[in-house]
């Protein structure tokens, strides 16, 4: 112990005598200069910029000069758009159905891949690929598959009578979609859930097979509340995805047929990148915002609620 | 050794250095930097033509040096290009291609007044001409000049019209455009890919407004959609289904080629799909027709475009002149390669041949009807100088059309549901301009 205060102490005195830097805060911003630059610059400036447009009536071409102020006019103009109100039904059922659908299927798969399976590395590393492809092979891949004519999906579909249009219809535009977001996302949810299953308590389960508790009891009593806190980090997350969802519909189906599948993402984008609407843009999205943190908040004070009282 | 501490003064120097290396970069031209080189930035390939014309007018001015940036043209490409110019990029020249993007651009102060140039230039008169509009003025300053004419006109497949023993049509009518389709349409082709667009024809420019309201209570926009819907309905027409689930719209040449249908109603900048047959290999000619009349009207669907202006920003004004003027004049021969017929009509008949319809013109294309239809009408052109909520306007009619040709909306109600948005976004723009 007094040989280490020794040490500490010597080591000390070299740094403060021999090597002449004496500490200082401003030494630490240096360091960390270039992530807060591009922090300042990709994020804190366009957030800033983002809630005073949205106070303003601005098209980009003509400058910071034709920027006007016009108050709340933008947020009585959402309050009053239909566009806005549509895009809002579709996302929250866009969200409502990928969300429990991806979460449920990707526990279920979690729990299978759980398992002493043959094989099971190889078959985690197939369910996660999904996640991590790119969005426009997935997209492309889909697009093939879902073909009205040729597609390999409506080929199986045909043997029971069902000959669905997805992208080029308006009413199986929006499922398709959310089948593509689904099939996107249970694999990563499988890995998530598979890694806090390895973290369940071992002794409960054996004191549950020594009381002769069926599978279903020990999951409800056991697994279920020990995935609780990863259930709602993964509905949180995929809820803040599924709503920002943007870059299949840009790419698919470019908000159609009609306004079929236009979500709120989409319609600020056509907003503010076709219509150069950027203050109204700037409101839709601060409003998104909102709501989003909003049911954000809800889903997890609700199931945090449910995890103490479990 | 003694090391040196840092003072608050020495870092914050050290961070602003660092901001400084990295913003100033980033802000600057496409040659990095405001240069003496006339910037000019286009959405053509400079392969396709540009890169040409800049070679020539170097040659002719030797005083003058040029470089081409392109900007691809779509939404992220024109707010590219948008941002420079509001960013104070080095830009002297460059091209608006669509009517929404010339309104705001012209209307936000990015565009040169050039009347008094072109009033100045006998060459250049008809760009005064308000009647058939070749430039873009407002508030009677010339704005923008077209640097293109784009007719549209129908293609036929010439061995499959042969087989079906069909007359190639001199003049038409949207009804005989119908009739021909359908005796067109096999059990494996369809007649057409779509039809002309029937209310153009009949109402010419501006023709979605009227007044200070939209003009979709025309009954001509019903009567498109409804014709549409039917030809699809009858399989005379290429079943939207297909268009949207395979995203044909932008890939239309493909299933021409692909002898999925027979009658193609384009324009000029379609034709370097069809003389390339080792990149787009097909072993039939074209024969070319005009577009049907509607109602005794024959406005064509084409217009006067690929715009050329000038940033009134720019320090180089006389060379970036010197340049528009080169390109409308005479510089403009190495654009035929892609389809774009000059505006001014500069050149020779046979350039337009050789140029716009390959070595083997011969080989692909019937040159009696190209004649005929291209290089001897005086098509009916206009380009739209209305634009109050053009964007939101159109992305209505495309939706629109679409729901009514899936067979999921009647034409009737499609029509309205286009003509209550479109009389929404005219008055929302016109009540902020």
């Amino acid at each position: 112990m007094a040989t280490a205060t020794v040490v500490a102490a010597g080591t000390k005195a070299r740094t403060e005598q021999g090597s002449g830097i004496r500490p200082s805060g401003w030494v630490g911003f240096l360091f960390i200069a270039p992530n807060l630059l591009g922090v300042i610059a990709f994020t804190l400036i366009p957030l800033v910029s983002v809630v005073l447009l949205a106070f303003t009536d601005w098209n980009l071409v003509s400058g910071l000069g034709g920027i006007t102020f016009n108050g709340i006019d933008n947020f009585v103009a959402i309050a009053r758009d239909p566009g806005f109100w549509h895009a809002i039904g579709l996302t929250l059922v866009y969200v409502a159905v990928s969300v429990p659908l991806t979460v449920v299927l990707g526990l279920g798969l979690g729990i299978a891949l759980n398992r002493p399976l043959p094989g099971r590395a190889v078959l985690r590393a197939i369910f996660f690929l999904p996640y991590i492809v790119n969005v426009v092979a997935v997209g492309m891949t889909w697009l093939m598959l879902m073909n009205p004519k040729a597609g390999l999906v409506n080929q199986v579909l045909d043997a029971f009578g069902i000959q669905p249009g997805w992208f080029a219809s308006s009413h199986w535009a929006l499922p398709a979609l959310i089948v593509m977001a689904v099939w996107s996302g249970v694999g990563y949810c499988s890995l998530i859930y598979l890694s806090a299953l390895q973290d369940a308590p071992g002794q409960l389960y054996e004191a549950a097979d020594i009381d002769g508790a069926s599978a279903w009891a020990k999951f409800r009593v056991i697994t279920w509340p020990s995935l609780l806190p990863t259930t709602i980090f993964l509905m949180v997350t995929l809820i803040i995805g599924a709503s920002q969802g943007f870059g299949l519909i840009a790419l698919i189906t470019a908000g159609g047929p009609g306004d079929a599948t236009t979500t709120i993402s989409y319609y600020m984008y056509q907003t503010g990148f076709q219509f150069y609407r950027f203050g109204y843009a700037s409101a839709i999205g601060l409003v998104t915002f909102v709501g989003v943190l909003v049911l954000t908040l809800v889903t997890w004070r609700a199931q945090r609620g449910r995890a103490l009282n479990d | 050794m003694r090391r040196k501490s840092f003072s608050r003064r020495e870092v914050l120097a050290g961070l602003g250095a660092g901001l400084a290396a990295a913003v100033v970069p980033g802000c600057s031209g496409a040659d990095g930097g405001q240069s003496g080189a006339l910037q000019v930035w286009g959405g053509v390939p400079a392969a396709s033509g540009p890169g040409d014309v800049v070679k020539a007018f170097q040659e002719k001015f030797p005083q003058y040096k040029a470089n081409y940036t392109r900007f691809v043209n779509d939404d992220r490409g024109n707010l590219k290009l948008d941002t420079a110019l509001q960013g104070g990029v080095d830009i002297d020249v460059y091209f608006t291609y669509t009517q929404s993007a010339m309104a705001l651009r012209a209307g936000s102060g990015l565009a040169a007044d050039l009347t008094d140039r072109v009033k100045a230039d006998p060459d250049l008169q008809v760009f005064l001409d308000t009647e058939q509009p070749r430039s873009y003025i407002e508030d009677g300053k010339v704005k923008a000049l077209a640097t293109a004419r784009e007719p549209f006109f129908v293609l036929f497949n010439e061995k499959l019209r042969q087989q079906a023993g069909v007359e190639l049509p001199e003049t038409w009518t949207i009804e005989d455009f119908r009739a021909t389709a359908k005796r067109l349409t096999t059990g494996t082709t369809y007649g057409t890919y779509t039809l002309p667009d029937v209310a153009r024809i009949a109402l010419g420019p501006n023709y979605w407004y009227d007044g200070d309201r939209s003009n979709f209570g025309d009954p001509h926009f019903e009567q498109g959609f409804r014709l549409g819907r039917e030809m699809i309905a009858d399989g005379t027409a290429f079943p939207w289904t297909e268009v949207l689930s395979r995203h044909l719209d932008a890939y239309q040449q493909n299933s021409f080629l692909g002898e999925e249908f027979h009658l193609w109603s384009t324009a000029p900048f379609n034709l370097r799909y069809l003389y390339d047959a080792k990149k787009y290999p097909h072993d039939f000619k074209v024969s070319f027709a005009p577009p049907p009349t509607v109602d005794g009207k024959d406005w064509n669907g084409g217009s006067y475009s690929n715009f050329i202006m000038i940033n009134p920003k720019s320090p180089k004004f006389e060379a970036a002149w010197a340049f528009v003027k080169f390109w409308l004049t005479e510089g403009a021969t190495p654009m035929l390669k892609g389809g774009k017929m000059p505006a001014l009509g500069t050149v020779t008949e046979e350039q337009l041949v050789s140029g716009m319809l390959g070595k083997e013109p011969e080989k692909y294309f019937d040159l009696d009807s190209f004649r005929r239809v291209v290089l001897e009408s005086d098509p009916k052109l206009a380009a739209d100088t209305r634009l109050a909520g053009f964007p939101e306007i159109n992305l209505a009619v495309e939706q629109q059309r679409d729901l009514c040709w899936l067979g999921e909306k009647d034409p009737g109600a499609a029509i309205r549901e286009v003509r209550r948005l479109a009389d929404a976004a005219i008055a929302r723009n016109e009540r902020r301009s």
